[in-house]
């Protein structure tokens, strides 16, 4: 077969940090070649080089046999490189067939043909099995069919070889079947794909050949039917992982929280609530599993005041909430760990320090008189001693909480919320774009908590995660709870149907 | 002339330097500028159209001059906020500092201070020779300074713009998406200083209109306020051409009546009329502005490598 | 790290005030006159002697008020623009208490300046409430009744309140003016209200959980909301509190320098103060600073047109392009690629 894209030597430098180094990649024509790695290991950014919105600084590419330099997407998009976005880059006021369109130089005319374009738009989409609706606004159609759009964008402006940053994250098990299916479509066409994954059991499945990378550099390539997933698994981890074993809860204490019947803008599939009820115990961790946009946020955000629901009640420590404000669920003690740490959970430019003491600025711990006087010092050395025991790794306490890596923000949280004592805590998606070894400091952190008392709620669209560390696991879909099941030996095909929709017989 | 065609000569008349800076802000926030300075370029447009008006004695060309001065006012608005990313709100402010303190200097510097203003030259009607005969509307609609056609005509250039042409799709998605523009090879940066460019060109307009066709002088407050009221006008009309222009017609119907007012009812106190179109604008926003819904990225910086 | 960030923020200004200047001298130039001689006369006007002095900080005592009304503000995200309009209005019930109210003396001052607070606070709640409940922007509406204030304060003085044939209104009894603090110097108490103004507001800011819990909102209304702070109420506040200082401050202006209401009456000090707190990047202390520099600025301005025949307005344009500069400078400075180079000298420093 022969070679559509070489990239070699890649290295690019973001100041001291070396998000890639040394790289080298190769693609052949009509392949599926799969980047796999940890979060963290280089891949985006390789593939934002190659996409030409990230300029390399060392390193050459060459495309079809020819070396190229790449200035801008623009450019790339010349060559023939279409890329797929991890978050789809769709713009939601506008309709469809107006995403595809956009930035479109090769028609001519000032106005927009809009018979002519939809004919071949729909053409194009038949060749490859591709359903879609040109006239409905972005903000209507399902995660699924958004990148069904992205791929059309990018073979309707001449794609040869199409990146697929982690196509599947989104996507239910049904739909990822289908995305094969188009994957295998293109491969008869001669369309080449560099698949972009962390999931083992799904590269293994659609791969041609597969470049591990770890830290931002290539470990090895090799063809698919030569490995199993341990090797690749220790392959992108550097070491034998001991896989992590936490003791499951047999019996959850009393009743932290429950949901009883709670609906939430229950007409939208994707943002809403239908008929949900649960229990967190004390002392236990309840898994909620299930592809985001299923509902989690509005589930998330009702248990710790932020909304009210339309209807149904709510519970905590059995006691009835009447009102949903985050301050008396706070005082109630009522963890948060939220799912966009920088935009709901921390002050982005305010200190390491202000972030640690955010909600308790008004205990007699930091300040007297109520609040009229603030004990900087007293503040200082607490910080200080949460720095230690969280390992937050920062330069100084004083410094903007915006500058620590994901990791370190998300234990300035931790450290936040955890250090109270909480008896409910909500984690969605704690360890999102975290390395591992911040992901095992959070989950044994989380352990601890669990162990002492705590009743967790447990948000995440990482199966992993959530098998690793439930006692119970209930699956979201739709806005509907699909089945619960039990986190000691889960049944894992069970749970995958019920993510997919298929609503399960609980137990 | 009768008091209803008065009112909506005037109307027309008042509400046209609104339009066109109303305009400006459109299409700058389609590219997700928000400019609050425009109170301060149309203050120096007013400027630089009366200066050149007075000058030469052409009228028209007071009106590219205006355009001129507009934009390399909004230019160093648009190299501040686009290249140096500064906060555009805060910019906007200090543009609205500068202009007409730049304006005010140039003036005095030339005519000295005194207490009777200098006359330029002002812009005579045209009227449009089949038109201005249809019965009642021609005298009044067709009978304007070609300017006020000017304004008319932008509303519907830009309504054709957006909506049907692939420049004006391509222009919105650098206000509601840039990173995706620029995915799909649209140059983003470059659309923004576009933008600007259009957007000063049209306030430096609509101010000389102040200076060379409603009056022809140039005072320190000459445009009282009407930049703001264009912003509103925008929110108002919901980033839509067509609405911009409705509330444009509605402001400018309020300025029109507490002039009229003033002259018809000379006991009462004349800054109770004037009262009016500020009082008006409020009413009118809290009533239909709820939740301004413009551009999804309108007001962010764009940061073209970002980490 | 932070004594970085902390001399960045002088340097910025500082080298915006001199190219602001550079500039001004080359207009000056053009003009015919010499530069030297014109910054001469502006610093003898402005620091030559003792009452020249005492009139810099009479005129600095309004800035400060609308620097710290939009300093406060701004710290809780709210962009108040309507300091203008909160200034007037806080002289216009003024010298109504002042002058219809009957009654003189101490009793009389505290009563004009607590009440022209309460009406800049009220002035200012206004935007404040229609954002909260509408979601409106309360730049425009701050913006619109700053207008409407200035109309109502031309209709107190040309026709209401109006003394005979002059517009403007009767001058507020001496016993209700504001005493000297010496009786020579022209210097008020008014002054030294600003400056108490400005070290509770920085003390409050920086030193109480409800400062903290604002500045929060500010720089973060999601997580202030999720994390359990009343935003709406912090934002509320901050619109009435700094709608108060203003409206204080026009009281303050009134009783202490101006004595009566006429055409002209606090203008260009809103906007002044918003570019004065910007400056002075939002701490309350420094924006003291900043007014006082404005002042003098002004002060030195009409010497330097009665000794050298400058215009005021090159003034005006200096004090304008120091905003422009700046403003831009500390953009530049927070530039990814500027601090790169920033931070690559400075570790280069270190490792020497």
């Amino acid at each position: 077969m022969e070679e559509i894209l070489r990239m070699e030597n890649i290295t690019k430098q973001f100041g001291d940090l070396y998000a890639n180094k040394d790289i080298n990649l190769d693609v052949r024509r009509g392949e599926v070649h799969t980047l796999l790695g940890e979060n963290g290991a280089g891949k985006s950014t390789l593939m934002n080089v190659l996409f030409g919105l990230y300029q390399p600084t060392a390193g050459n590419i060459y495309f079809n046999g020819s070396k190229v330099k790449i200035d801008s997407p623009a450019q790339a998009v010349k060559l023939g490189i279409g890329m797929v976005h991890q978050h789809f880059m769709l713009v939601d006021a506008m309709t469809v067939f107006e995403n595809i369109i956009l930035g479109d130089k090769n028609t001519k005319g000032i106005f927009i043909d809009v018979e002519t374009r939809k004919k071949e738009i729909l053409e194009l989409a038949k060749r490859y099995n591709l359903k879609v609706e040109l006239d409905k606004p972005i903000s209507e159609i399902s995660v699924g069919a958004q990148q069904r759009i992205e791929i059309i964008k990018a073979l309707y402006r001449g794609a040869e070889l199409l990146v697929l940053d982690e196509p599947t994250a989104a996507l239910t098990d049904m739909e990822v079947e289908g995305l094969f299916d188009v994957i295998h479509k293109l491969k008869e066409e001669r369309k080449s794909i560099i698949f972009i994954s962390h999931k083992m059991r799904e590269v293994l499945h659609i791969s041609d050949r597969i470049t591990i990378l770890r830290a931002g550099r290539t470990v090895k390539t090799l063809n698919c039917c030569d490995t199993c997933s341990e090797d690749l698994a220790s392959l992108m981890i550097g070491r034998e992982l001991a896989p992590t074993h936490y003791a499951k809860t047999a019996q959850p204490g009393e009743n932290v929280a429950e949901f009883k019947d709670v609906s939430f803008n229950s007409s939208s599939k994707h943002n809403g609530l239908s008929h949900v009820s649960l229990k967190v115990g004390r002392g236990e961790i309840l898994g909620v599993a299930g592809v985001d946009g299923n509902g989690q946020s509005q589930m998330a955000q009702i248990i710790t005041g932020v909304i009210s629901p339309d209807s149904g009640t709510l519970d905590i420590k059995g006691s009835r909430v009447s009102v949903y404000a985050p301050r008396g669920f706070i005082d109630n003690k009522v963890a948060h760990i939220p799912e966009d740490r920088n935009k709901m959970g921390l002050i982005p430019n305010m200190s390491v320090q202000d972030n640690i003491v955010l909600k308790s600025t008004l205990s007699p711990q930091f300040s007297a008189g109520n609040g009229a006087y603030l004990k900087k010092k007293a503040m200082r050395d607490y910080s200080l001693k949460m720095q230690e025991k969280y390992d937050i790794r920062c330069e100084s306490v004083e410094q903007q909480v915006r500058n620590l890596s994901g990791g370190n923000q998300q234990k300035v949280i931790l450290a936040r919320e955890l250090e109270g004592n909480p008896d409910l805590l909500v984690a969605v998606h704690p360890t999102r774009g975290l390395d591992i070894g911040a992901t095992r400091f959070i989950h044994d952190t989380m352990i601890e908590a669990r162990d002492r008392g705590c009743g967790i709620l447990l948000i995440s669209a990482d199966f992993d995660e959530i098998l690793e560390m439930s006692d119970r696991i209930i699956v979201m879909f739709e806005g509907k709870i699909m089945g619960e099941f039990s986190g000691n030996n889960p049944p894992i095909q069970e749970i995958s149907l019920a993510m997919g929709g298929k609503e399960a017989d609980s137990i | 002339m009768d008091f209803a065609s008065e009112m909506i000569l005037s109307t027309i008349r008042m509400a046209t330097p609104i339009l066109l800076v109303a305009l400006a802000e459109l299409y700058s926030e389609r590219a997700g500028l928000v400019n609050i300075g425009l109170d301060g370029i149309m203050t120096f447009g007013a400027l630089a159209g009366f200066m050149i008006c007075y000058l030469t004695g052409d009228p028209y060309l007071g009106i590219m001059a205006g355009a001129f001065g507009g934009v390399l006012i909004n230019m160093i608005y648009a190299f501040c906020t686009i290249t140096l990313r500064a906060e555009q709100i805060v910019y906007g402010m200090a543009i609205n500092i500068f202009a007409p303190a730049v304006a005010a200097f140039i003036y005095r510097v030339y005519f000295g201070v005194s207490s009777t203003l200098a006359q330029g030259t002002l812009m005579a009607p045209l009227a449009i020779p089949l038109l201005k005969d249809i019965p009642f509307i021609g005298k009044i609609l067709f009978n304007q300074t070609p300017m006020v056609y000017f304004a008319y005509l932008m509303v519907v250039f830009t309504a054709v713009f957006f909506s049907k042409t692939k420049a004006g799709l391509n222009y919105k998605a650098v206000g509601e998406f840039p990173r995706a523009a620029e995915t799909l090879g649209i140059n983003v940066i470059r659309q923004k200083y576009i933008a600007a460019i259009i957007c000063g060109a049209m306030a430096g307009i609509g101010g000389a209109y102040l200076t060379t066709c409603y009056v022809n002088t140039y005072s320190d407050g000459i445009v009282a306020g009407r930049g703001f009221i264009a912003l509103s006008a925008v929110i108002f009309g919901r980033w839509s051409s067509s609405g911009v222009l409705l509330a444009c017609l509605l402001f400018g119907f309020f300025d029109a009546l507490q002039l009229n007012l003033q002259v018809m009812n000379n006991s009462t106190p004349y800054q109770l009329f004037q009262m009016i179109p500020y009082l008006c604008t409020l009413v009118a926003l809290s009533v239909f502005g709820i939740r301004r819904a413009g551009p999804k990225s309108s007001g962010k910086p764009y940061y073209r490598e970002e980490r | 790290m932070k004594t970085k960030s902390r001399l960045l923020s002088v340097v910025v200004p500082f080298v915006a005030v001199i190219v602001a200047f550079g500039i001004g001298c080359i207009i000056i130039a053009a003009l015919g006159s010499s530069p030297a001689q014109a910054i001469q006369y502006l610093i003898i006007g402005a620091f030559g002697s003792a009452s020249n002095i005492a009139t810099t900080l009479v005129k600095a005592t309004p800035l400060i008020f609308t620097g710290l009304c939009a300093c406060f503000a701004y710290r809780c995200g709210v962009f108040n623009l309507g300091g203008e309009g909160q200034f007037v209005v806080g002289a216009c019930v003024s010298v109504w208490v002042g002058v219809t109210w009957g009654f003189t003396g101490f009793a009389a001052i505290l009563t004009c300046l607590l009440l022209g607070a309460l009406a800049g606070g009220i002035w200012g709640a206004i935007p404040g409430i229609l954002k909260i409940t509408r979601g409106l922007n309360e730049i425009i509406v701050s913006i619109m009744l700053n207008y409407v204030a200035i109309l109502f304060m031309g209709l107190l003085y040309t026709s209401l309140l109006r003394e005979g044939s002059v517009p403007q209104t009767p001058a507020v009894p001496e016993a209700t003016q504001l005493p000297r603090i010496f009786s020579d110097i022209r210097i008020t108490w008014g002054v030294v209200i600003a400056l108490t103004v400005a070290i509770v507001i920085h003390y409050f800011l920086f030193n109480t959980s409800g400062g903290f819990r604002l500045r929060a909102v500010g720089l973060n209304r999601t997580a202030s909301r999720f994390n359990g702070f009343a935003v709406n109420k912090y934002t509320l506040a901050s619109f009435i509190v700094s709608g108060g200082i203003a409206g204080l401050g026009g009281s303050v202006e009134l009783l202490g320098t101006q004595y009566r209401l006429m055409s002209g009456f606090g203008q260009g000090f809103g906007f002044d103060g918003v570019a004065i707190a910007l400056i002075a990047q939002l701490n309350p202390l420094a924006t003291v600073f900043i007014a006082y520099f404005f002042a003098v600025l002004r002060t030195g301005a009409t010497t330097m047109q009665v000794g050298t025949g400058v215009p005021t307005s090159v003034i005006d344009i200096i004090q304008a392009m120091v905003i422009v500069f700046a403003v831009a400078g500390f953009a530049l400075v927070r530039m990814p690629q500027i601090r790169q180079y920033i931070s690559n000298r400075a570790s280069k420093k270190e490792a020497v």
